[in-house]
């Protein structure tokens, strides 16, 4: 069987009027699920499941997946108009998508984001096309050590992901990393932080903390500050129409950013939410004007949303081409794939090319589908910063308590939200910026682990490290990244002087 | 405009509300079938019936084995019409299984509740991480039967388990063991009990804990050498030849045109098993007759061709035991556990 052949029985599966139905209806619920802050695709997709019994597997599958990337591409909306991520890969979306709402932009960044997060899947979806059969190899290639210089390579960037005092940006990385160990360590079985809590073994969900520090935060600046008129309410949205000059803005991290989100995504265990903070970072490390960001930059925006998309698609590598799923989405489609009488792993591809090539295919339309669903929605969901201020805070304040609660069904969390709330108001009137903290906290977990199951193998030699390709490779560019800006600065005054 | 706007703000939350609470029931339209079948209730059982629709706890998220046995078991028991009233399956996630066991702790007496688990209500609670086990619940009656394999990359020097062991009683350190969970759960203990079996120094084993598929990552690239896992994990990678399997942890070969081909530890003179049980609990003190009754509603449902069906896809094995005789399985099994978390130095 031919792969020729192989793609075109996906197409034809895809293009179906069946299969046309069910990728939208799966992307439409994706959309909407990414939406609502805390509510996430892994829910959504479980619910599915005893639904999707005894259904066509193609067919089931096909919309599970429209509703992981769905999620991903809704998940901007929130992030972008209230600061309150919809799902843990749209974090970086706020960035600088929340400035640019809050200078009347709302309608430009929503679809500079839908158009971004088109073409990071559409691109994706090609290389996954072209690819996947190959790529397989490179999703196993990673070992431990590998990981941990991936994760110290991200974090190089800490202390030019945000402005003002380097000092206050990596006090603010510490106490991430510090948050990160709560929990059972899962390399010696023991709590870790949890002062005797049930409640904090499994230690603090991402969301909660950064619904916690964007959201609730934000919430307590409004109501502070509720008397200045330049914040909030009677917001203009702005028009939708990107000029030539944000189209080419656009276009080079767009590409760039496609690329290595989907090579990122590849990689199990890294994911959306990793790759879009590896994209922001490596945006503005080669921007032109890194001042920009954070204050409304395109290519702020452009960057993640172009890099979550793709690194969804990427997510497929493993899954279907070796049956071993890098994040808990692709945990429960796995699940999804026995339930349905399938078996993922490497034989998927020869055994059932109509499954394996009719997901890949059905991405196409499901990107088409996201699109149109969502610029003409962009004036109608932007006009909810037009809703009067007080009602505007409290929407907020109650999507973020439900959607916390929607994760963990735990109340315990509801208060630690509160908490982190009240930590990101403190933050943001001293000065600390958050940006550090949440990118220490999500790559601080993974860099600690595959540090320590390298030093296991190793029987606690260092020089595992660089005995490797690819973790030598991310060690040298971690130190160049490190001394690039050093060095830059000592140029420059050379070149004053 | 504003009136639409607030409309359909309140049509949204309503929305969302729903999809929240849209885990709690899972078969409301199944009322439907309710009239057929309340004749046949009561008929089976002249004792105790449930008089309310009843909550299935699983003490883990969305998408686990847990989770998977408690949906797919509510389901055709009620789609079956075996039970007759509403099974609501209920996520109580967190620590390991911890969190649903508090939850269920506070049940006591109900019989309307029922929860999900396999070993790990054995070995949390010895390792220290939950205020309560299996003595404090209700046994009903096991249902499926995991069984674990030690698989290898294809390419190894290791062709059995018995190579394998020998080359570890020269050096425990240069072999690693990779698994899903942290050391002192079900991946590493069910390789240490076949180790120590086999003779090997289980206080020098080198593991490694990878979640998110990392295990089968990192045996397939050389990181690591042995992956510790389920059988059902790593069938279809030997189907590909990316790996082998050296044993499996069952008395006897299982089924399938796969895992047939997969030696025991038995056959190869170890003298060792280990099964991951899963079954359904109640909370301490439930009726006897309602334990009763349950525990003939399990036995109808392994005995069913629908739960036959569920089985076969998820590749779980039957293993049927009532309530005395899962009880009695229980204690022994924890014993077992106990001395060899307690040589690792992991009993709290």
């Amino acid at each position: 069987m031919g792969a020729i052949e192989g793609i075109l029985t996906g197409f034809e599966v895809a293009f179906s009027w069946e299969g046309i139905l069910f990728v939208l209806l799966g992307v439409f619920v994706g959309t909407f699920i990414g939406m609502l802050p805390g509510l996430g695709p892994i829910s959504a997709i479980a619910i599915m499941i005893p639904i999707t019994y005894g259904m066509d597997p193609t067919l089931a599958l096909v919309m599970m997946a429209g509703v992981y990337y769905g999620a991903v591409f809704g998940g901007s909306t929130s992030s972008i108009l209230l600061n309150a991520p919809g799902i843990s890969g749209t974090v970086a979306s706020s960035f600088d998508g929340y400035p640019m709402a809050q200078q009347g932009k709302a309608g430009k960044a929503l679809a500079i984001a839908a158009i971004s997060s088109f073409a990071g899947g559409t691109i994706s979806v090609v290389l996954l096309m072209i690819f996947a059969p190959m790529l397989a190899s490179v999703a196993i290639s990673f070992g431990p050590p590998a990981y941990f210089a991936l994760m110290l390579l991200g974090l190089t960037a800490i202390a030019s992901l945000s402005e003002g005092s380097t000092i206050k940006a990596l006090i603010s990385a510490v106490v991430g990393f510090m948050i990160a160990t709560i929990g059972i360590d899962p390399q010696t079985g023991t709590g870790r932080f949890t002062f005797g809590s049930m409640n904090l073994l499994d230690g603090i969900d991402f969301l909660v903390i950064a619904l916690g520090l964007f959201a609730i935060a934000e919430v307590c600046y409004l109501v502070m500050n509720r008397h200045k008129s330049s914040a909030g309410s009677g917001k203009e949205i702005g028009s939708l129409k990107l000029s030539k000059d944000d189209a080419k803005e656009m276009s080079g991290p767009v590409g760039r950013q496609s690329l290595l989100g989907f090579i990122l995504g590849i990689l199990p265990g890294a994911g959306a939410t990793i790759a879009s903070f590896i994209s922001y970072i490596a945006e503005k490390r080669i921007a032109k004007k890194p001042e920009e960001f954070g204050k409304g930059s395109v290519k702020g925006l452009a960057a993640p949303e172009a890099s979550n998309n793709a690194a969804t698609s990427g997510a497929f590598v493993p899954l279907l081409s070796l049956g071993i799923p890098g994040s808990g989405t692709t945990a429960v489609m796995l699940g999804a794939f026995l339930v349905l009488g399938l078996e993922p792993g490497p034989m998927l591809m020869g055994d059932h090319p109509e499954v394996f090539w009719g997901i890949i295919a059905s991405m196409y339309i499901g990107n088409i589908f996201l699109l149109v669903l969502n610029l003409p929605l962009i004036p109608y969901i932007a006009r909810i910063l037009t809703i009067p201020r007080p009602l505007l805070i409290s929407l907020v304040l109650m999507f973020s308590l439900i959607g916390v609660y929607a994760i963990s069904f735990s109340v315990f969390d509801l208060y630690l939200l509160l908490a982190f709330g009240v930590i990101g108001f403190l933050m943001r009137m001293f000065a600390f910026p958050a940006p550090p903290f949440i990118l220490a906290f999500i790559l601080g977990g993974m860099m600690e682990q595959s540090f320590r199951q390298s030093m296991t193998i190793s029987n606690g030699s260092i020089s595992i490290m660089f005995e490797n390709n690819i973790s030598l490779v991310l060690i040298i560019l971690s130190v160049l990244s490190f001394s690039f800006p050093i060095a830059k600065s000592i140029w420059s005054k050379k070149k004053v002087s | 405009m504003k009136k639409l706007l607030a409309l359909s703000i309140f049509l949204l939350m309503l929305l969302f509300l729903a999809a929240c609470g849209g885990e709690d029931t899972l078969s409301n339209d199944d009322n439907a079938n309710d009239e057929d079948t309340k004749e046949n209730s009561g008929e089976d059982n002249g004792g105790w019936t449930p008089s309310e629709s009843i909550e299935m706890v699983a003490p883990a998220g969305a998408g686990g084995g847990w989770d998977t046995t408690a949906r797919m078991s509510a389901q055709a028991l009620t789609e079956e019409s075996m039970i007759d009233q509403d099974m609501g399956v209920v996520n109580k996630e967190g620590a390991g299984g911890a969190i649903g066991w508090a939850y269920m702790a506070e049940q006591e007496g109900s019989n309307h509740d029922l929860f999900v688990s396999s070993s790990p209500i054995l070995l949390v609670p010895l390792n220290g991480q939950s205020e309560y086990g299996h003595e404090d619940f209700t046994p009903i009656a096991n249902v499926i039967a995991d069984y674990g394999a030690f698989a290898v990359a294809e390419d190894a020097k290791w062709d059995n388990l018995n190579e394998l062991f020998e080359d570890m009683k020269e050096d425990p350190q240069s072999v690693t063991i990779v698994g899903t969970s942290a050391p002192g759960s079900m991946d590493h203990i069910q390789f240490v009990r076949f180790a120590k079996a086999a003779g090997v120094d289980i206080t020098k084993i080198k593991y490694v804990s990878a979640p998110d598929a990392g295990g089968v990552t990192q045996v397939l690239n050389g990181s690591a050498d042995v992956f510790s896992t389920g059988v059902a994990e790593v069938a279809e990678q030997v189907r590909a030849d990316k790996l082998k399997v050296l044993a499996v942890t069952s008395e006897e070969r299982l089924d399938g045109e796969v895992l047939s081909t997969f030696p025991t530890a038995k056959e190869q003179g170890i003298d060792e098993t280990f099964v991951n049980w899963r079954g359904f609990f109640g909370p301490k003190d439930m009726d006897p007759a309602a334990v009763e009754y349950y525990e003939n509603k399990f036995k109808e449902l392994s005995d069913s061709e629908a739960f036959a069906d569920v089985r076969s896809n998820y590749g779980w094995n039957e293993m049927y035991m009532g309530s005395e005789e899962y009880k009695q399985f229980l204690d022994e099994e924890k014993e077992n556990l106990k001395s060899i978390l307690e040589e690792l130095g992991l009993l709290e």
